[in-house]
């Protein structure tokens, strides 16, 4: 067995002094980076923090002034009023759905069209991209009596369905955007290669750019799952006895009181993270295999 | 092979989501609670406003659940339903403002439930306001609330000695807030002026006739620019953070404000959690009277309603004067009937109804309505007032120009609508800002 010089017990005499500035330095760096880290998970998580508190909270501990940090009295009677009103949770199930078709239905209409733009140069590929975009561009208010008279001739109108129809045209331009730019970031290669190898076109599409495009697909659904979840006025105009949570009693929620407001907000965080929680581990390959 | 076995797999796993997502995706769960014909209405919006009519229309009449919506969208239901010959609600519930507009062919025809009920009792000015500018009747008045002022003890105090809080001029408000800033070292008057708030009803109904006994007509005379230096002044002694206040009962429960000017639904909760602290009390009056303004709700039939049997069934409930009452106890809102209120009101409502009919009552009270037969325009004539203020107190301008200028702009409405003024302004042929 060797003795190991930098041993510290028995330090040699003879080598010149250690210079830790580096080691001092990577130290720093490492602290700021967490530092930098705990600040900006603060930065997300305190205002929820502070909306859980508040809605577990009692009334009269709401209306205290000036506000303490921390409720002086804990309750659960507003969160749960609030959930047993009428068609709370109902509605929170049309939103889960909702949001959950509109994903499936933008990634299927979506993706291949993402795909098509990545990998095919057509002619007006750059006025296509534009003329995506345009659905945003139009205001919903002015979309949506028309498209509550169609889908009440169509015999669509207050269900789920028509509500996923909305929500996926309106969630199709990012979808669209998002997945053509992490297609082109999938090497052509690889494609091809497998083609090589004896995978049709669609296996080689299935087996190889889908996987790596996971994370970029991942992103773009959380993209619509969000934007389904805080959609309002189309929800509210296309629906009437089986509305989505926003429409059945979040609309409301800026003239209740502050409780009410709280409790409301606290519901409608839950879910949302909870998704976005459950997509988180598609997101993290975003630093992972292709893309770089 | 395994190839076909995979892919065929994967078709059907494709078309079992599919299928699945068409199946339940196709209706989702129903929200109206016990189903039944729909009551589309845009009051009691939040959660336990809601709740607590829904109780009281369980109790009184069964088979119809209560939606609510906002007033955009709903004219744009009612409207594409309509339109799309597929009307799926079954009754209407909205203020004036909401339900006047659909009367061009969107709403039916109630005289003759008016009619069976026995129309002496509702005031003409109601029934007046019901018929929209023709001569049929397209709703039926349902509720009536107003504003009134809300006093804290504390702020009772301060209150300047010789004075009836219940019987305030504007001067005495204005003195009675600067002793209270005084005394508490800061402001403690609250008025409404955030997003949301109802401000432009305290210039529209309460301080422009009071000072002017006009709304419209006198809107830029020199009694105008009194009543707007005034509000100046007030709003020196206001809590800085009125301009975020949409609902005067959160900042009074916190404590924020002990002295506030609001809708009877919006102070409510304030008393009603402790009544000992507070007094409702009429609104001020100025040099030529008293004016508040009265909000009325109505319920309408759609054209092509579900079970227009039920509705009308419905409309003759609550138009009870005992049903009215109890909407008076649970949502705060006063009957629209001819009512006696009982004595066993909870003590926040007893004192919110005598001040309401303090103020009705009152020798000098001037009736204002929130703008008549301008359908769809009304939240531009709103939003006349609502610049003005910010103009006028917030920014500072010069108060002459500044109502010269919205005067135009009041004038260009005007003008294109033709329509005839409304209470207070003479009923002359066509309005005028003169």
């Amino acid at each position: 067995m060797t003795i190991d010089v930098r041993d510290p017990v028995r330090p040699a005499p003879m080598l010149p002094p250690v210079d830790v500035a580096p080691l001092r330095r990577a130290r720093l760096r490492a602290t700021g980076v967490q530092a930098a880290c705990v600040a900006v998970s603060l930065f997300m998580a305190l205002p929820i923090v502070l909306i859980g508190l508040a809605a577990v909270s009692s009334r009269a501990a709401l209306a205290e002034f000036p506000k303490p940090l921390v409720p002086s009295e804990f309750a659960l009677d507003s969160l749960l009023s609030f959930l047993r009103a009428t068609g709370t949770l109902p509605a929170l199930g049309n939103s889960v759905l909702a949001g959950l078709y509109a994903v499936f239905w933008s990634l299927v209409v979506g993706a291949p069209a993402g795909y098509a733009l990545a990998r095919h140069a057509f002619r007006g590929k750059d006025a296509y991209q534009m003329f995506i975009l345009l659905v945003r561009a139009l205001p919903i208010v002015v979309l949506s009596v028309p498209l509550a008279t169609m889908f009440l001739r169509l015999d669509v109108y207050d269900t789920v369905l028509a509500v996923t129809l909305v929500h996926t045209a309106l969630a199709l331009p990012t979808t669209v955007l998002i997945t053509a730019s992490i297609f082109v970031s999938v090497p052509a290669d690889l494609e091809e290669a497998a083609q090589v190898f004896g995978c049709t076109r669609w296996q080689a599409a299935r087996r190889v750019v889908v996987p790596l495009a996971l994370p970029g697909l991942a992103a773009s659904s959380i993209f619509t799952f969000v934007l389904s979840w805080n959609e309002l006025l189309g929800a509210t105009v296309v629906t009437l006895g089986h509305r989505t949570l926003p429409a059945q009693v979040l609309t409301s929620l800026a003239e209740a009181s502050v409780a009410y407001r709280f409790a409301g907000g606290f519901a409608l965080i839950l879910p949302a993270l909870l998704f976005i929680f459950v997509m988180r581990r598609y997101l993290l390959n975003l630093w992972g295999t292709t893309l770089r | 092979m395994p190839r076909i076995t995979v892919s065929r797999r994967a078709v059907l796993r494709t078309a079992g989501l599919g299928a699945a997502a068409l199946a339940a995706g196709c209706t989702g769960f129903a929200t109206t609670g016990g189903g039944g014909m729909v009551f589309l209405s845009t009051q009691f919006r939040p959660v336990d406003e809601a709740q607590r009519f829904r109780d009281l229309l369980a109790r009184t009449i069964s088979g119809v659940s209560y939606v609510t919506i906002e007033e955009g969208p709903f004219a744009g239901q009612v409207r594409s339903q309509v339109d799309a010959g597929a009307t799926r609600i079954g009754l209407l519930g909205g203020l004036h403002g909401d339900l006047a507009p659909l009367a061009d062919g969107y709403l039916e025809d109630v005289t003759d439930v008016l009619a069976r009920l026995g129309d002496h009792r509702w005031p003409a000015d109601y029934l007046e306001l019901a018929r929209a500018g023709s001569d049929r009747t397209w709703y039926v008045p349902w509720a009536t609330a107003s504003y009134i002022l809300a006093a804290h003890q504390d702020a009772l105090e301060n209150l300047p000695s010789g004075v009836d809080p219940a019987a305030l001029s504007y001067d005495d408000l204005l003195d009675w807030a600067v002793a209270a800033r005084r005394a508490e070292g800061r402001p403690v008057l609250g008025l409404p002026a955030g997003p949301k708030g109802l401000l432009h009803r305290f210039t529209q109904g309460y301080l422009l006739p009071s000072f002017t006994g006009g709304q419209i007509t006198t809107f830029r005379s020199a009694e105008a620019v009194t009543a707007w230096e005034y509000l100046r002044e007030l709003w020196a002694n206001c809590v800085p953070s009125s301009t975020t206040y949409d609902f005067m009962q959160e900042p009074m429960e916190s404590g924020e404000v002990r002295l506030a000017w609001d809708h009877v639904v919006r102070l409510v909760s304030a008393p009603r959690q402790r009544p000992d602290s507070w007094r409702m009390l009429p609104s001020p009056r100025g040099p030529r009277g008293l004016g508040y303004m009265a909000v009325l709700a109505g319920m309408a039939i759609p054209k092509g309603s579900t079970d227009p049997e039920l509705a009308r069934r419905t409309i003759e409930a609550l138009s009870l004067p005992r049903t009215q009452v109890e909407l008076l106890r649970s949502n705060s809102f006063f009957p629209a009937v001819a009512a006696d209120l009982p004595d066993d009101l909870s003590p926040a409502i007893a004192m919110e109804a005598q001040a309401v009919r303090r103020q009705q009552d009152a020798e000098d009270a001037i009736l204002s309505l929130p703008p008549v037969g301008l359908g769809e325009r009304e939240g531009e004539v709103s939003k006349v007032f609502q610049d003005t203020f910010r103009s006028i107190v917030l920014d500072g301008a010069p108060i002459r120009s500044t109502l010269d200028g919205q005067a135009r702009v009041l004038q260009g409405i005007l003008d294109e609508l033709r329509v005839p003024c409304w209470a207070p302004d003479p009923p002359a042929g066509r309005c005028e800002v003169s």
